[in-house]
């Protein structure tokens, strides 16, 4: 670099400093000069010199925009941030009321936890970021078990304080530990344990109008002295039933999870018709959660003696739930932010 | 897990309820059945036919026309004078004499079943002569790929069977193809290695369907190996721990060829696919007992050494799907003397194939360890039927038994004899000896009803576990059973998985329903829960729109939200960009939403978020995990600070909290000059204000474009203390207002004033409102007037007129002292 370029280069950045359209620095003639000058010269000098000709406009060009911004930001007046309104103004006009809306997912977990507060159960939320203890090892996911394979979890790059990732939970069973120990005392005073959490859980899935990688789910707890499987459908049957306002059939399907012995699939008869449809795919049942007896080994990693004590657990979606009731055909249009879909749900 | 009807239907002993109720059976009692396929209607119409006349069609190199005789089965098709239909045929091997498979004009070919445009024969001209439907090849009837030739059917394979091949025999029942096959969801085996064998299945079913299953001599019973020599073959495991147990035996004078038709026949229900009789006999045994077995061909073993190790540095493997593969150390390779020659447990290596020329086989049945196949299989992205089987874990106490069956079936099949010993390395311990991979446990009844709410004794138990063969004891002098698992189950382990095993054997269906039985203690509130359903309800009411969006966020958000990106968590196994960053804020993510909804048509709206952050500099939550913020922010679009401010004033009015807004410095998203600090009690809790220049540039926002973003715990927390006295006593005195303007300079801020009106009117004993009315500078003036609306009543008089201006007077006059405002 010469230093006829750097005197250039210094002129210009000076002018930029100080001109209220900067971007006319763009075309001055010491630029051009360079150009010129560039082309004078012999090839094997050409790159280099074309090579710091161009850093020149790089810096030039953010100079330029650093400029603009400061010219916006000198430009605007500052305000009395205590005021009600502006100076000369008028009182600012609300937003029609009517256009209000709440996301219908945040809808239907209102509903869904109505009911459960109703019937016993305590509210809980999850976490967003969380570690493997909870997500696997306290569900009685040993470490490399073919089971966690299911889940699809997001890693993180962080590391935990055993040097494993963080994970985003892809289930809200991340909580039954917690859970059960902060309701241990329960037990101690002869209550049951009853808890749902309910909240948002990610899997590493490809977006389609039928996968997401981020939804809800609810999970239930009932621990007690004698809780036993028939409880666990009977528990379900009579919050679905609060749920859709009608009598249902409900089945259970052997199943697998770690966590869980034994463990179930939970179907129930289809609420929106009674001869097959398309929610349905027309076998008149709907299969809806997971669920099953909590694992002994999870009680007692929570410290609660399982001689003594049993209970259930359930793991169901939210998002299909207000999917079926409302006829949306794509999932994708819940993290959408859309207005048009949105508005639609008062 | 696909399964075949008639197989299973060969392994009981008792009959099969209709077909319907089996399936709702296996649906309630076993696992979810994912799909039926009637194999029959693949195969209809298929006939066997015996070829009577064949001559070479003129002027054609490979055509030939035949005659076949299909004893008459076919209807309302085109005979000659004799009752034999005319086909022309291409294959090289078609000749008169022969046994062949036709499928008739009008029918579908196999094939092309469950194609888009399944392929319908007919009858067409071919050279000027009529061919009637087709001679079929392998390939055509779903066999495998080979179609050099069509199919010959060997009449004598069937000796053994009820059904005597002769034309006209329906081909389908001659092979047992009119089957159902049903597929259970795998998912529901994850801890049944035995059932991902039809054997397991078929101990199952008869399980759930309250019947004893009778397994195979083969299988049940501890095989005795013969020593055989004539082949030297060393065998040997460097690596005990990953392959608990290796067995290996020669055989030699093998006849490679391909299988009689029944075995491949087998094989296609069971969803396999012919290749040799040799590799067809190794798969067909993992398809029926779950275990995978391989076979290499030993001419092609150097040094006739056969052994597993962990790999060695460099190493690199050509596998039988021809890619081939670089090792990594904690792969286990099966290896001869001197290299690799399969992947343990996924895969078996080119170099050692078993091919038609191969006349000596060394055959292999091994327990590899679940974890290491796992990682290796998801290493190299090799999911093979032999790897699925492998990750579930299957019994090291099963191995024996399948190499017995498999060493007998290759001698029985492709012929030739053993050859050398059969090897056996393996670790001893007792469970060889009890023949159970857990130990009997004792369980009482009570301790299974409690689980289940049933009422079984200890008899019922014992005979629903004694048929999937557990061993029960049930000894009237002892209340518990004594259990003990069969030795190909591996997921029995504690007391609760007997109880599954009985609810499940005799039905979840019988559960009774039954509510819990529960105090009326009432549940605890989650508070915040609540706190978070009235912002929403509170901020729909003020015209905003709820969002959703990702927690996950592109960087390039982070970035043109002026937010430090190396204070992100980040994923590292997310796919899209869009996904790699963990938010830190939830505002960014509503400054992204605006542009598109301006663009679908909206012009003036709000969208808010009740959202998680996470920042790296925050650290740890005392229980290890990043420390989770939660954020409560909105965003409006053609909205000014004061619009936003004034929805932040409805909402604190409905959380009965005082705001003020103090002087922000440096703020990343807001303009500076148009932004404050949101604090209640002395605490911060967020920001509000106007977005910046290059902000709203980089979102492509409206000029004016306003938004706050509220720490949610902290809002919280200030909602609980309260800030404001709710109620004061009505007073039965009418009230009195009065208008006052104030002349103050320009910059005193309007809390300012309002503070000091609000103070002097707090020490009178008065009720008193103060609202805003005008603020209004003319041009050029230093100086503004503010215009408050004041109401005052008295608890205990009427006021008078006079009272009133006193009062006024006095909150003048402490305006001009404390601010300089002068009354106008």
């Amino acid at each position: 670099m010469t230093a006829a370029h750097n005197d250039i280069r210094d002129i210009l950045l000076s002018r930029i400093e100080k001109s209220d359209n900067p971007h006319e620095v763009m075309r001055a003639p010491e630029l051009k000069s360079l150009v010129t000058k560039l082309q004078g010269l012999p090839p094997e000098d050409r790159s280099e010199a074309g090579r710091s000709l161009n850093a020149l406009k790089q810096e030039l060009l953010q100079a330029i925009k650093n400029r603009e911004v400061h010219i916006i930001n000198e430009s605007v007046e500052p305000i009395d941030i205590t005021a009600p309104w502006d100076i000369n103004g008028l009182r600012p006009q609300p937003l029609p009321v009517a256009q209000g809306t709440i996301h219908p997912i945040s809808q239907e977990i209102d509903i869904m936890s109505n009911i459960l507060q109703r019937m016993g159960f305590q509210i809980f939320e999850s976490r967003e970021i969380d570690d493997q203890y909870h997500m696997f090892e306290s569900l009685n996911f040993p470490d490399g078990h073919p089971a966690r394979d299911d889940y699809d979890t997001f890693l993180t790059v962080e590391k935990d304080g055993q040097g494993n990732p963080f994970i985003a939970p892809a289930h809200t069973s991340t909580m039954q530990n917690r859970i059960l120990k902060s309701l241990k005392s329960h037990l101690e005073n002869d209550l049951p344990i009853a808890a749902v959490a309910i909240d948002r859980v990610f899997r590493n899935e490809d977006l389609d109008p039928r996968h997401e990688h981020t939804f809800y789910q609810h999970e239930g707890l009932y621990v007690g002295k004698g809780v036993h499987a028939g409880m666990l459908v009977a528990t379900l049957k009579t919050f679905l039933e609060s749920y859709y306002g009608k009598k249902l059939n409900v089945r259970v399907n052997p199943f697998y999870f770690p966590f869980t012995e034994p463990s179930f699939e939970f179907s129930l008869s289809c609420p929106f018709c009674s001869s097959g449809c398309s929610i349905c795919s027309q076998t008149q049942w709907i299969e809806l959660l997971g669920c099953g007896m909590i694992h002994p080994r999870v009680l007692n990693m929570a410290g609660i003696d399982s001689d003594i004590y049993t209970g259930f657990a359930w793991g169901g979606g939210v998002d299909r739930l207000v999917m079926m009731k409302n006829g949306i055909e794509d999932v994708r249009h819940f993290h959408s932010a859309k207005l048009d879909f949105l508005r639609q749900f008062k | 897990m696909k399964i075949s009807l008639n197989t299973i239907k060969e392994l009981v002993d008792f009959d099969l309820p209709p077909i319907e109720e089996l399936i709702e059976k296996i649906n309630m009692q076993l696992g979810g059945v994912e799909e039926v396929i009637d194999l029959s209607q693949k195969y209809k119409g298929i006939v066997v036919v015996k070829i009577v006349h064949c001559t070479p069609v003129p002027d054609s190199d490979h055509l030939s026309l035949t005659k076949i005789d299909d004893g008459g089965a076919v209807q309302g098709i085109d005979r000659d004078e004799n009752g034999l239909v005319q086909v022309v045929c291409g294959a090289p091997n078609v000749r008169s004499g022969m046994m062949a498979v036709w499928i008739p004009p009008g029918h579908v070919v196999p094939s092309t079943v469950g194609d888009k445009e399944p392929f319908v024969i007919g009858s067409k001209q071919l050279r000027g002569m009529m061919s009637n439907g087709m001679l079929a090849s392998s390939r055509e009837l779903g066999f495998g790929d080979s179609h050099e030739g069509i199919l010959e059917i060997e009449a004598s394979e069937l000796s053994d069977s009820q059904i005597e091949i002769q034309p006209g025999t329906n081909f389908a029942e001659a092979y047992k193809l009119n089957d159902y096959i049903i597929d259970i969801e795998n998912k529901m085996f994850t801890h049944r290695p035995d059932c991902f064998g039809v054997l397991g299945v078929a101990r199952e079913i008869a399980g759930i369907l309250g019947q004893k299953f009778s397994d195979p001599d083969w299988y049940w019973m501890l095989p005795q190996f013969n020593s055989a020599e004539g082949i030297s073959l060393d065998v040997f495991n460097e690596t005990p721990d990953n392959v608990q147990r290796f067995m290996a035996v020669a055989l030699k004078d093998v006849k490679v060829c391909q299988s009689p038709l029944m075995l491949q026949a087998q094989l296609v229900r069971l969803g396999g696919k012919p290749i040799n009789n040799i590799v067809d006999i190794t798969n067909y045994t993992m398809l029926l007992t779950g275990q995978p077995t391989h076979a290499y061909d030993y001419d092609k073993l150097r040094g006739g050494s056969l052994g597993v190790r962990m790999t060695r540095p460099g190493e690199k493997v050509e596998l039988l799907n021809g890619k081939t593969i670089e090792l990594h150390e904690a792969d286990i390779v099966v290896v001869d003397g001197e290299g690799v020659v399969g992947l343990g447990g996924i895969m078996g290596g080119r170099n050692s194939e078993v091919s038609e020329q191969t006349s000596n086989v060394v055959i292999e049945v091994a327990h590899f360890d679940m974890y290491a196949i796992r990682r290796s299989s998801m290493r190299h992205g090799l999911f093979t039927d032999a790897s699925s089987r492998f990750t579930k874990g299957q019994s090291k106490l099963q191995t024996d038994r399948v190499m017995n069956y498999l060493l007998q079936s290759i001698q029985d099949i492709a012929g030739g004899e053993q050859a050398s010993a059969v090897f056996d390395i393996h670790k001893t311990d007792t469970t060889y000896e009890t023949q159970s991979l857990s130990g009997p446990m004792k369980i009482e009844s009570q301790f299974i009803n409690q689980r289940l709410g049933m009422n079984f004794d200890n008899h019922q138990i014992g005979k629903i576990l004694q048929n999937v063969h557990f061993n029960c004891n049930v000894d009237d002098g002892d209340s518990a059973i004594s259990v003990t698992a069969p030795f190909w189950r591996t997921d029995i382990e504690i007391p609760e998985d007997i109880v599954e095993e009985v609810g499940r054997l005799y039905g979840f269906h019988h559960l009774p329903h039954e509510l819990p039985y529960r105090s009326i203690t009432p549940a605890p509130i989650n508070q915040k829960h609540q706190f978070k359903q009235k912002l929403r309800s509170v901020l729909s009411l003020a015209g905003a729109n709820e969002v959703l969006t990702y927690s996950f966020v592109h960087r390039n958000i982070m970035e043109k939200s002026h937010q430090n990106v190396e204070d992100a968590y980040q994923l590292s196994n997310a796919l899209s960009p869009d996904l790699h960053y963990m938010r830190q804020t939830v505002l960014p993510s509503l400054l992204d939403k605006v542009h598109m909804n301006e663009k679908a048509g909206y012009d003036r709206f709000a969208l808010f978020e009740i959202g998680k952050g996470h920042q790296k500099k925050l650290g740890n939550d005392i229980d290890g995990v990043p420390k989770e913020l939660e954020f409560i922010s909105l965003v409006m679009a053609n909205g000014s600070y004061y619009d936003v401010k004034s929805t932040l004033e409805f909402l604190a009015e409905k959380l009965n909290i005082s705001l003020e807004y103090h002087v922000v410095e440096n703020n990343n998203i807001f303009e500076s000059k148009r932004s404050a600090q949101i604090v209640c009690a002395g605490k911060t809790l967020g920001t509000i204000g106007e977005i910046g220049a290059a902000v709203r540039h980089g979102f492509k926002l409206p000029n004016l474009t306003s938004g706050f973003e509220i720490d949610l715990d902290l809002l919280f927390e200030a909602t609980r203390l309260g800030t404001k006295a709710r109620y004061r006593s009505l007073s039965k005195f009418p009230h009195i207002e009065r208008d006052v303007t104030f002349k103050v300079d320009e910059s005193l801020p309007y809390a300012h004033l309002i503070n000091v009106v609000h103070d002097t009117l707090q020490s009178t004993n008065l009720n008193f409102e103060i609202g805003p009315g005008t603020i209004f500078q003319a041009d050029s003036s230093s100086s503004k007037n503010v215009t408050l609306h004041v109401r005052l009543t008295s608890l205990d008089k009427t006021l008078t007129s006079d009272e009133a201006n006193e009062v006024i007077a006095k909150v003048t006059e402490h305006a001009q002292s404390v601010v300089g405002a002068t009354a106008v």
